[in-house]
């Protein structure tokens, strides 16, 4: 299957929903052959199910379209080192208001944060977008955009145009980031959203390590119609 | 692409609102067309003849296809008339304002229908069209003892406001470089910039383009024909609206930073496009790119008589992406041994307020083969720069065949100097700053992805 077929089958076990659930979208990425830890989501009102396959420590999170901000609600547990320790999360979780489940995943370690996303330009079409996380992107702005699809080619050079690309090369004695695998993420989001079947993606933040890296939160807008049609 | 030819040397050009009368814009546009290499059938139910010619009551009388017709009436009254214009004329320029841009979309959406049913190609409307001197085409509503025009060139305007099209019409003239053709194409509902990009890249008369954009339109067929342009000749482009802010109530984190403007510049770096900061860089742009050709490399150097002001041209390099790499060492050595002991002999080499005039070929010879380009600065409030220095610099020019810029300060032989060194192709800026603007548009430091 080509990335448009994958999709549309994935879109398809969603139909109806626009803003798809964090948890089914990471799986997806997972499929898609990108990095994104193992998760088990855990709806409201449903018997614990069994976690044993994920490992510890795990971070469990709210899930409701209703919570724009995950942070805002207290909505996120980080360091969970066993079971009793994540069913106790889950527990106060399900207490918070407008909650429709709980995702429970395994914590990935700290890397340097970057994001990576795709929207529909009025003008281009599908452009894709890459920057540095945290004050890069909030303070100086610091990202770069490039028409979907990317060639491997085109993904390195995005990276490039970034004034802080620097952080990612081993700035300061410090080891440099997996591009290659930040290449993969960036080239596969690119063909996502060169299928005209999206409207906009958001993978913020990626942790990025010196091998591989790791998507932790990721969303995706189901555009309405499909004008802008890739022809690869 | 061909299609285009008819529009920039039309053998016949109609003008729908022509009048007697110099104080109103159909008198204007009617005297300028008249100088034209081809038949003008001025066009005005009230009159039988204007000027000595023929005056035709509507576009129907007149005889045969026109190439181009140019109509400047309300714009109530243009979807009626253009519909006159079925099987008269190939091209239909729409000067008349009062469409989109003031907010009347459906009088624009009917100008578009009748184009597409009667098989006219449209320019405009708003705007000014088309300026070509080497037809001595002029569309231009304005008198040329307001505007004038500049001289025939190699340097190409492609515009999408026609206010700015003036400006880049008088600062090119000002700036003593010549135009090969200019066109304000306004609210673009057919003709576009991307096809305008497509002619003149087979244009033999353009060496340059320079286009100022607000928006693009189709934005992957801009972007197309935009790299199938600068990969044939310089193509500058300024656009305008830099602001910042996305989408405010955007889903996403991206949509909230993609303003039109990041994406635009993102993109022309993808594409390898040049993008100019403001209407002054894209003139000294222009200006050297019209002068000389581009060639590859982005080693610099500075050879100066004012230490200031080659600290401010390295400054500026430094911006501009070029680098300023240390001479070689036997260059260094001989170049100690010729000179007096209180030159710097680094880059920038200061030849100091004492310079004798012929040092400057003297320095320039020595690093000739080692750079990809020259940035002269000559202050010529000294007594040691004298009007030798412009045959000096042609010389080098000539025999070297590498971008070489100038920056000319002060009084004296300077006025002079500049008209020589203009002659010589060689383009002379007023601040170390935009010399070195010159000098960058003429190197490949900004070379883009698939340049």
């Amino acid at each position: 299957m080509d990335r448009r077929d994958e999709l549309r089958h994935f879109l398809g076990k969603h139909a109806g929903t626009k803003v798809l659930p964090e948890q089914a979208l990471k799986e997806f990425l997972r499929e898609s052959g990108l990095p994104a830890p193992a998760s088990l989501y855990l709806p409201l009102g449903a018997p614990f199910p069994d976690f044993s396959h994920l490992s510890y420590p795990l971070v469990a999170k709210v899930f409701s379209p209703k919570i724009p901000s995950k942070t805002d609600v207290g909505g996120i547990r980080f360091g969970l080192k066993d079971a009793a320790a994540a069913a106790s999360a889950c527990y106060d979780l399900m207490s918070i208001k407008d909650v429709q489940g709980v995702i429970l995943e395994e914590q990935a370690q700290p890397g340097t944060e970057v994001i990576v996303g795709g929207i529909i330009d009025p003008q281009f079409g599908p452009v894709v977008m890459f920057g540095l996380g945290g004050i890069f992107v909030e303070l100086f702005h610091d990202v770069a955009f490039a028409l979907a699809p990317l060639t491997r080619d085109d993904a390195f050079h995005l990276m490039e145009q970034l004034q802080s690309y620097r952080l990612l090369t081993g700035y300061r004695g410090a080891a440099p980031c997996d591009r290659e695998t930040l290449a993969d993420i960036l080239v596969t989001i690119s063909e996502l959203m060169a299928t005209g079947l999206l409207e906009e993606i958001d993978l913020n933040p990626v942790a990025l390590y010196p091998h591989g890296a790791m998507i932790l939160d990721a969303k995706m807008l189901v555009a309405l119609s499909s004008p802008h049609v890739s022809s690869p | 692409m061909k299609e285009l030819t008819q529009l920039f040397f039309p053998k016949s050009v109609a003008l729908i609102g022509a009048s007697p009368s110099e104080e109103k814009l159909g008198g204007i546009a009617l005297r300028n067309l008249l100088g034209m290499k081809g038949k003008v059938y001025p066009v005005n139910p009230r009159y039988d003849e204007m000027l000595g010619i023929r005056c035709y009551p509507s576009i129907r009388e007149v005889p045969g296809v026109v190439d181009l017709s140019v109509l400047m009436r309300p714009a109530d009254e243009v979807p009626g008339i253009l519909a006159e214009h079925a099987g008269k004329a190939r091209f239909v320029l729409i000067v008349s304002a009062g469409f989109a841009e003031i907010g009347a979309a459906a009088l624009q959406d009917e100008v578009i229908r009748i184009g597409r049913e009667e098989k006219l190609r449209l320019v405009g409307p708003n705007c000014l069209g088309i300026f070509n001197p080497y037809h001595r085409l002029d569309t231009l509503f304005l008198p040329h003892g307001c505007l004038k025009r500049p001289k025939r060139g190699n340097v190409a305007v492609v515009s999408q406001s026609g206010a700015l099209m003036m400006c880049i019409l008088d600062a090119i003239r000002m700036a003593n470089i010549g135009i090969s053709k200019a066109i304000n194409y306004g609210n673009a509902v057919d003709l576009d910039a991307p096809e305008v990009y497509e002619y003149l890249a087979g244009d033999d008369t353009t060496a340059v383009v320079v286009s100022y954009l607000e928006s693009v339109g189709d934005g992957r067929r801009f972007l197309e024909a935009a790299r199938f342009l600068s990969e044939r000749k310089p193509l500058l482009i300024l656009k305008a609206g830099k602001g910042e802010g996305g989408r405010a109530a955007a889903f996403s984190h991206t949509g909230r930073l993609a303003g039109d403007y990041q994406v635009f510049h993102s993109l022309m770096n993808q594409f390898g496009l040049r993008e100019v900061a403001g209407f002054d860089d894209l003139l000294d742009a222009a200006k050297a790119v019209s002068y000389q050709r581009p060639a590859p490399g982005n080693r610099v150097c500075i050879v100066t008589n004012g230490g200031g002001s080659g600290v401010l041209a390295a400054d500026e390099c430094a911006r501009q992406g070029l680098e300023l790499p240390d001479l070689p060492e036997e260059v260094r050595i001989g170049l100690r041994q010729a000179f007096p002991s209180f030159y710097t002999i680094a880059n920038p080499i200061d030849l100091t307020g004492q310079v004798r005039i012929e040092d400057y070929p003297k320095a320039l010879h020595a690093v000739r083969d080692q750079y990809d380009g020259f940035l002269v600065i000559a202050l010529t409030g000294v007594p040691g720069v004298t009007l030798g220095l412009g045959e000096y610099l042609r010389t080098f020019k000539e025999a070297v065949g590498k971008p070489l810029v100038v920056h000319i300060a002060q009084g004296g032989v300077a006025p002079r100097l500049i008209r020589q060194l203009a002659q010589a192709g060689i383009p002379v800026y007023r601040s170390p700053e935009r010399a070195v603007l010159g000098l960058a548009a003429l190197l490949g430091s900004r070379g883009g992805w698939h340049g």
